[in-house]
């Protein structure tokens, strides 16, 4: 990160690159929306917390699309508490609608669109009944390739219809890096007869999409992976594959498709949620605080309103997170 | 002649005293002077097959004007010669078949043929002075052949099969008609009987009368034993002036509860009832009742207008919500596929609108209470049903405004919604918290509800024990976890039912399990300004909401505020879900828009500021090191001199002063 190269950048290209800009004007946004309360307890005191929950991921809980699509990282951050929140409606087994995922992106994101669901559910379903019921870690991953790399594939999607009726965008640029590539067939038209298109000529494709554009793409190399089983791929076999390959969701948010409903800093926090539960007299849990009387708000939350200078408990940690968050930031 | 007369007479006095049809029968036939069969020698003609009686002279002297031929096994009418004065005649209980030979005594007055085989009433067209025509029990279909009987006083045809009264109209001497045991089905064709006193109609299948009122002696009418089952089948004796003795006892009619004082009342004239004389605290009752019937069929006839109006209502709010419904969806559509396809009309034919069940709420029963505060307009329908308050249509919801008096208000337990948009109803919630504070049930149908976040807009009142989603027009009643959700964010409220069924202990925890970290996420993971600015932000909506209804109070607003308070110290943990309803977000996010271009270009020249700075310091740092040589060397070739240096430092002090 502290690499010499990026004191070789001007300024402004090093700032936008970081995107450190858009966090900037969206705290002092923040700052003028809601200044009378900040002024309560100091402008300094809010910064700290802005960064903070921006380091953490949780600046973009119920934050308009806008700001949560605005850089990779709300990108990432979205997709974990996304997953951190609904782990339990997968964990139950329940397979929903791509309506009722929809609805559940809302709660965190009231004006999240509903073409981007619509489209991770197509690749779920592989453009197949819309209504079908999907499990939660299909839809999930199918989420977080669409989300993630949304402009991305929707280059992807031009470039396939592009090659599906025939024409070759390769013969823009030509790139001849490796020869080794070299091995398409002179047959240019006959890209698109059967189903899909060639793996290969579509590889070819994607590399100079990824040269060319600046916005996030998957890794080459990984995607280059993933197409070498197959001869020939449809567009939404690849977005299949490439949402199953373990690499590139590695490169991302989620935990690994086996550990998707694991997680044990969230579990513990559940079972004295759920003793506090009114009227649960066998409490499930052997935490000792399930003998405490049930009180509805949690611990860690002092009252709105205690001004600067009383510090809250919670101060004192490392940056501000309670110690669950803390682990299962790893 | 005086005898006869005298007997005759004797004869048919003795059948007006006795009206029951038995009577009639036994008067018919034991009046008069015992004829024995014995004293008559039915001697068979070799001429004809009819039989000729022949009696000894001293009886032609003795009983010349009556002649008994009962039980005699007859199966024909005898020819009956030297006999032509003959006034009464008895063939009772012989097997005659017809009857005939008898147009020769034309002297007849009284003929009595009961218990026969007759099939058809014939041969009478010269006994012009017939007075008494006994044909009972016997098998005669049709009424006819009468028309020159025109003396007529008693017919009597009871026990026959006759299914119609006809060609009797002409008998206007007639004062005794006996159609008792016959197959009738309906009385009418009475005109013309203007001396008619009696009637007896008993065990027929009588289901309607008619004509009655032209009979105008009638004052006998036996109807027990048919099957009359209104009054209005029998609304003609009403008109009746005549009519003072008359029964029904056998009839379906006789076992309604409004039988005595309908019957009473609508024939005032009435002494006898079912052969119970009237009392006069009988005619009380009767008219009492009748007035009650009255009022109260006034009554439900108000209420079935009522009703009426209120289904046309319901009606056209329906029809509104779906054009409504059609043009948002037409909107949506085309803002999606971003089509270019001309736009057509919108033809919105109101006959394919789905039937939907009519929408009746419980109507109270009695006539105590009145439906209160029903206020009907074509666009929308209020109504106050007890404990139910229905809102249908969305300019219903600006009722909440009215003055509702106190006890009204305390009443409703229920408030149901249809036909508005959830969005305009989150609108009004708090209004609906402050002027009916006991309402605990809420209902929603065809509301658009679509996405789980509404319900949060729920957590703002006071109470809610029961939640009802109608799935009809509520989309997100087929998601498969809404009830959960409801049970998750309204937790604080321990709901007792959801659409009827009743909420377990298990269905919290699940609920709970579901979302729980939701709300742990939402609580405590948000930085601290998101917190305050979450709920402040509620609460400044709520004011809002408040402020622009019309009957604000300042009290109100600070019973809010106490209210708002202790609803976050309740529940923190998920105050921040809220739901601003998709108008307001626009809104708010159209505000923002002006902030973030300020914000925009100030981090701008901030970061303009900084680069400037920024770049002057790593110039400063390229050029430092040649400054730094350039002092240095300035400095040393100043100093190389050192007296001279010295008076120079010297000098520039002395100066200064």
């Amino acid at each position: 990160m502290l690499s010499p190269e990026r004191l070789a950048l001007p300024d402004y290209e090093y700032l936008a690159q970081r995107h450190v800009l858009t966090y900037m004007e969206d705290a002092v946004c923040q700052l003028l929306e809601n200044r009378e309360d900040i002024s309560q307890y100091g402008i300094a005191r809010f910064f700290t917390e802005y960064f903070n929950s921006v380091c953490q991921g949780t600046h973009i809980l119920f934050r308009e699309f806008s700001f949560v699509q605005a850089t990779p990282h709300n990108r990432v951050s979205f997709l974990r508490a996304f997953w951190r929140c609904f782990r339990t409606v997968g964990k139950n087994g329940d397979l929903l609608t791509m309506k009722e995922y929809h609805c559940l992106l809302q709660l965190l994101c009231p004006d999240f669109p509903l073409e981007l669901t619509q489209k991770a559910a197509r690749i779920v379903l592989m453009d197949d009944a819309m209504d079908c019921l999907m499990s939660f870690s299909d839809f999930l991953f199918a989420f977080q390739i669409q989300f993630y790399y949304s402009e991305f594939l929707d280059s992807v999607a031009a470039i396939y219809e592009d090659l599906l009726s025939g024409k070759n965008p390769n013969t823009v640029i030509v790139p001849t890096s490796s020869s080794g590539q070299h091995r398409q067939r002179p047959a240019l038209g006959g890209a698109g007869t059967l189903e899909g298109v060639e793996a290969s000529l579509f590889y070819q494709c994607l590399e100079n999409l990824c040269d060319r554009h600046k916005y996030s793409c998957p890794p080459p190399a990984l995607v280059k992976e993933a197409l070498s089983n197959v001869q020939r791929l449809t567009f939404y076999g690849f977005l299949m594959a490439l949402s199953k390959h373990r690499g590139i969701n590695q490169a991302l948010a989620l935990p690994d498709k086996g550990d998707l409903m694991h997680d044990p800093a969230m579990d513990e926090e559940l079972e004295r949620l759920l003793a506090q539960v009114p009227g649960l007299v066998n409490s499930v849990t052997a935490s000792p605080e399930a003998s405490c009387l049930p009180s509805r708000t949690p611990p860690r939350v002092g009252s709105p309103w205690r001004p600067l200078h009383h510090s809250r408990k919670v101060d004192g940690e490392s940056d501000g997170s309670t110690e669950e968050t803390d682990e299962s930031e790893t | 002649m005086k005898t006869a007369t005298r007997s005759l007479s004797a004869f048919g006095d003795s059948s007006i005293k006795t009206p029951s049809k038995s009577r009639i029968q036994q008067g018919c036939h034991s009046a008069g002077p015992n004829i024995s069969g014995d004293h008559i020698n039915l001697v068979s003609s070799s001429l004809s097959s009819f039989p000729i009686p022949q009696r000894s002279s001293e009886e032609k002297i003795l009983y010349s004007d009556r002649l008994s031929l009962e039980r005699q096994k007859l199966t024909v009418c005898p020819i009956i010669n030297g006999e032509d004065h003959l006034r009464l005649l008895n063939f009772q209980h012989n097997f005659i078949t017809r009857i005939q030979n008898i147009s020769n005594l034309q002297k007849l007055i009284s003929l009595d043929l009961y218990d026969n085989q007759i099939e058809e009433i014939s041969g009478l067209s010269t006994l012009r002075c017939l007075r008494v025509l006994l044909l009972g029990k016997n098998r005669i279909k049709k009424i006819s052949n009468l028309e020159n009987l025109k003396s007529l006083d008693v017919l009597d045809l009871h026990g026959n099969q006759i299914t119609k009264i006809e060609n009797i109209n002409h008998l206007c001497e007639l004062r005794v008609l006996n159609l008792a045991r016959n197959f009738l089905s309906h009385v009418d064709n009475l005109n013309g009987l203007d001396s008619l006193t009696e009637l007896n109609l008993r065990h027929n299948q009588i289901t309607f009368v008619r004509d009655v009122d032209n009979l105008p002696c009638l004052q006998h009418l036996f109807l027990s034993f048919n099957n009359i089952s209104s009054f209005d089948s029998v609304s003609c004796l009403a008109d009746s002036s005549s009519l003072s003795d008359i029964t029904f006892d056998g009839n379906p009619i006789a076992q309604e509860s409004w039988y005595k004082h309908t019957v009473l009342q609508n024939m005032m004239q009435l002494r006898q009832l079912d052969m119970k004389r009237i009392t006069e605290e009988e005619r009380r009752m009767a008219s009492v009742l009748a007035k009650k019937e009255e009022e109260k069929k006034r009554e439900s006839h108000k209420q079935s207008l009522l009703k009426e109006k209120k289904r046309l209502t319901i009606n056209n709010v329906a029809r509104q919500w779906d054009l409504q419904q059609r043009v948002a969806n037409i909107a949506t559509n085309e803002d999606r596929k971003d089509s270019d396809s001309p736009q057509d009309p919108c033809q919105i034919d109101g006959s394919t609108l789905s039937a939907f069940p009519e929408e009746t709420g419980p109507l109270d029963s009695g006539l105590n209470n009145a439906l209160q505060g029903l206020s009907v307009i074509d666009t929308y329908l209020v109504e106050v049903d007890g404990d139910t308050l229905s809102l249908y249509g969305s300019g219903a919801l600006e009722s909440l405004d009215r003055n509702w008096s106190v006890q009204t208000a305390g009443m409703i337990t229920t408030v149901s919604f249809t036909f508005i948009e959830f969005d305009e109803i989150v609108q009004v919630l708090p209004k609906l918290k402050i002027k009916f504070p006991n309402s605990l049930h809420l209902k929603f149908k065809e509301t658009n509800l679509v996405m789980l976040q509404q319900f949060n807009a729920l957590a703002q009142l006071r109470r809610i024990d029961q939640l009802t989603i109608d799935p009809q027009g509520n989309p997100v009643v087929n998601f498969t976890l809404w009830k959960y959700y409801v049970l998750f964010r309204l937790s604080h409220f321990s709901m007792q039912k959801i659409n009827g069924t009743e909420v377990t202990q298990n269905d919290m925890i699940m609920a709970e399990r579901l979302f729980g970290i939701l709300a742990h996420v939402a609580s405590s993971e948000l930085p601290q300004y998101r917190l305050i600015s979450i709920l402040g932000d509620a609460r400044k909506k709520q004011f809002r909401y408040l402020l622009e209804s019309k009957g604000k109070k300042p009290g109100i607003i600070n019973e809010e505020n106490n209210d708002s308070k202790r609803l976050v110290g309740e529940n923190t943990n998920r105050a921040t879900l809220n739901y601003t309803t998709r108008d307001f977000y626009n809104e708010k996010l159209e505000e923002i828009k002006e902030k973030k271009k300020f914000c925009k270009t100030y981090i701008e020249d901030l970061v303009k500021e900084a680069t400037e700075i920024n770049m002057k310091n790593e110039a400063l740092q390229k050029l430092w090191p040649q400054m730094f040589i350039e002092l240095v060397r300035d400095a040393v070739i100043e100093i190389r001199n050192e007296n001279s240096y010295m008076k120079l430092c010297l000098q520039q002090i002395t100066d200064q002063k």
